[in-house]
């Protein structure tokens, strides 16, 4: 059906985020902004949502640009603290056009390194 | 502004932004295949230009453009089904941006994954034609 994984350095996250103001409203939606904010490394938990965003991208087979925005995915956590996926606009729509219910994602991270698989799920 | 002062500054961009060797940084160097960047990696390029230039490059912007349909009585469903490019959309899109390697873009070309071709000229051009539109 689709699967996807990403790594990224939680460094290269902390130095986009402090070198470009717009970085974090480009990338992530507003609650996952108030999310990671209130964690104590809050670059991780951006950090592992960028790869899960780049995972769920590799799962679907394309790319950011002119249909897909960063803000389509969002990282949403259940009561019990899974993380789940949100999609929106031109994901969404792609996964109407390929049968996908839903998209289950699985997040780690440690002081250097964020990790996220996703894996598409078709619809009954 | 002069290209020549455009490029200058692009190729500053991309080696601060790809941490790369001035030398590796040419024209037709492709940022992906031939710089190493990652899609993080034009994110970072393109914020750098926008400051440095005082522009604002729309999302997807470079794609869009080139696929603009505009005023050749031409509708988006013309050149991308589904987000993948019509055999019109390829020529567009090999018409729009010269500096891409032509061969690469093939039957079932995603309009998505054209950033995966990008070059530093591809920087260049965006960058000159937003500040024409501004007057600068």
């Amino acid at each position: 059906m689709g699967i996807g994984i990403d790594i990224v350095e939680v460094s290269r996250i902390e130095q986009m985020a402090r070198e470009h103001e717009q970085f974090l409203t480009r990338v992530y939606t507003d609650h996952e902004i108030t999310y990671c904010t209130k964690k104590k490394n809050k670059y991780q938990h951006f950090a592992a949502r960028f790869a899960a965003k780049e995972s769920v991208l590799k799962a679907l087979g394309v790319g950011w640009g002119r249909d897909i925005k960063w803000t389509d995915v969002e990282v949403v956590n259940d009561p019990l603290g899974r993380p789940q996926i949100n999609a929106y606009g031109g994901v969404k729509k792609l996964m109407e056009q390929k049968g996908i219910s839903e998209i289950l994602v699985s997040l780690s991270h440690v002081s250097h390194y964020a990790v996220a698989s996703a894996q598409l799920v078709k619809g009954k | 502004m002069d290209e020549k002062v455009i490029y200058e500054k692009v190729k500053e961009s991309v080696v601060e932004a790809l941490g790369v060797d001035d030398d590796e940084v040419t024209p037709d160097a492709v940022l992906f295949d031939d710089l190493g960047a990652e899609s993080l990696d034009l994110l970072d390029i393109v914020f750098r230009l926008e400051k440095e230039f005082g522009i604002k490059i729309p999302r997807g912007g470079i794609q869009a453009d080139a696929l603009a349909a505009e005023g050749e009585n031409l509708k988006d469903e013309d050149l991308v089904v589904d987000g993948v490019l019509t055999p019109l959309g390829i020529e567009k899109m090999k018409q729009s941006m010269p500096e891409i390697d032509p061969s690469r873009i093939t039957e079932g070309f995603r309009a998505d994954d054209i950033a995966t071709l990008f070059t530093v000229q591809t920087f260049v051009s965006i960058t000159k034609k937003l500040l024409e539109e501004q007057g600068k």
